[in-house]
């Protein structure tokens, strides 16, 4: 078996993580997107968790 | 022309060009899920037209990254790191077409309609390839890019409709990413791409890959009254 690269396990969970989170939110803010302040949390919600995404900081992620 | 079916316990066994080639796709596929949410999350969270349009922002960066996670599990298990992407800045990105930002809703749209239907034609390559654990990730991913596909043409088929201005953008953005999308394709009599095909992990050539491709999308741009752009002008890979 080869071998698998180091800390594999945990950016997958991690990973997996932030879809749930993200997905979440989502589901959260679609059947509200006629209320404001529902969907307005739902939307910031993603927002911050796909900033952190797209910063990058894996090294930061799996410690 | 190979036609064994491997499974990770045989990866060790193969030739160390299956391996290189397998590698390197892998790497590219990663690079192309998550330079997707790069591309599009910053500008166009905010800026999607309704709520509904901005929380189908995130969900198909959410699918995106799943995507990512995914290859990058297979990648992993064969000792090849794609961690390195999730970092990457955009001019990096592998393919092209990722090294940008998107900053308009037509582009966008389009984006989806064009460009995640060459990502729809990559993953199929895959059906029936020799690397069982790439096989087994792909019905999933296919069953979202799908979506995606669908999103970015209703949103492209609601600029049209909108007027003479909204369909001048729409074509505008046609215009910049069908040549984008044409050239994801690769070179025509790629050396490499026929040696994926020896080892049974694509099914096409390139140019057989992007006729299909244009047999695909040109009668739909038609349909929806729009030009379909001059194939040969602007191109980097013929």
């Amino acid at each position: 078996m080869p071998e698998p690269v180091k800390d594999l396990d945990k950016l997958d969970e991690q990973l997996k993580a932030v879809v749930q989170a993200l997905q979440g939110a989502v589901k959260q803010g679609i059947p509200h997107v006629k209320e404001p302040q529902v969907v307005d949390k739902a939307i910031a919600d993603c927002k911050e968790i796909l900033d952190e995404i797209i910063a990058g900081n894996v090294k930061e992620w799996l410690n | 022309m190979f036609s064994d079916k491997i499974e990770l316990k045989d990866f060790d066994k193969m030739d160390p060009e299956y391996k290189e080639l397998l590698g390197h796709v892998l790497t590219i596929q990663a690079d192309c899920e998550i330079g997707g949410p790069h591309l599009y999350v910053e500008k166009m969270l905010p800026a999607a037209p309704t709520k509904l349009d901005q929380l189908i922002v995130a969900r198909t960066a959410a699918e995106e990254i799943d995507h990512f996670r995914k290859v990058a599990r297979v990648a992993g298990d064969i000792g090849v790191d794609v961690s390195f992407l999730l970092s990457q800045p955009n001019e990096k990105r592998f393919v092209e077409t990722f090294r940008g930002l998107i900053t308009t809703w037509e582009d966008n749209a389009v984006f989806g309609f064009l460009i995640d239907r060459v990502g729809r034609y990559q993953l199929e390559e895959f059906y029936d390839c020799s690397y069982l654990p790439m096989q087994r990730i792909l019905p999933d991913i296919v069953t979202e890019e799908l979506g995606h596909i669908e999103y970015g043409y209703n949103k492209t088929v609601e600029l049209i409709e909108s007027g003479d201005e909204g369909k001048a953008k729409a074509q505008k953005a046609v215009d910049y990413w069908y040549i984008r999308a044409l050239d994801m394709f690769g070179r025509t009599g790629s050396k490499r791409s026929e040696r994926y095909r020896y080892w049974g992990l694509k099914r096409r050539s390139n140019e057989q890959a992007r006729q299909d491709y244009m047999n695909e999308v040109n009668p739909i741009l038609k349909k929806i009254g729009l030009t379909v752009p001059d194939a040969n002008q602007g191109r980097h890979f013929v």
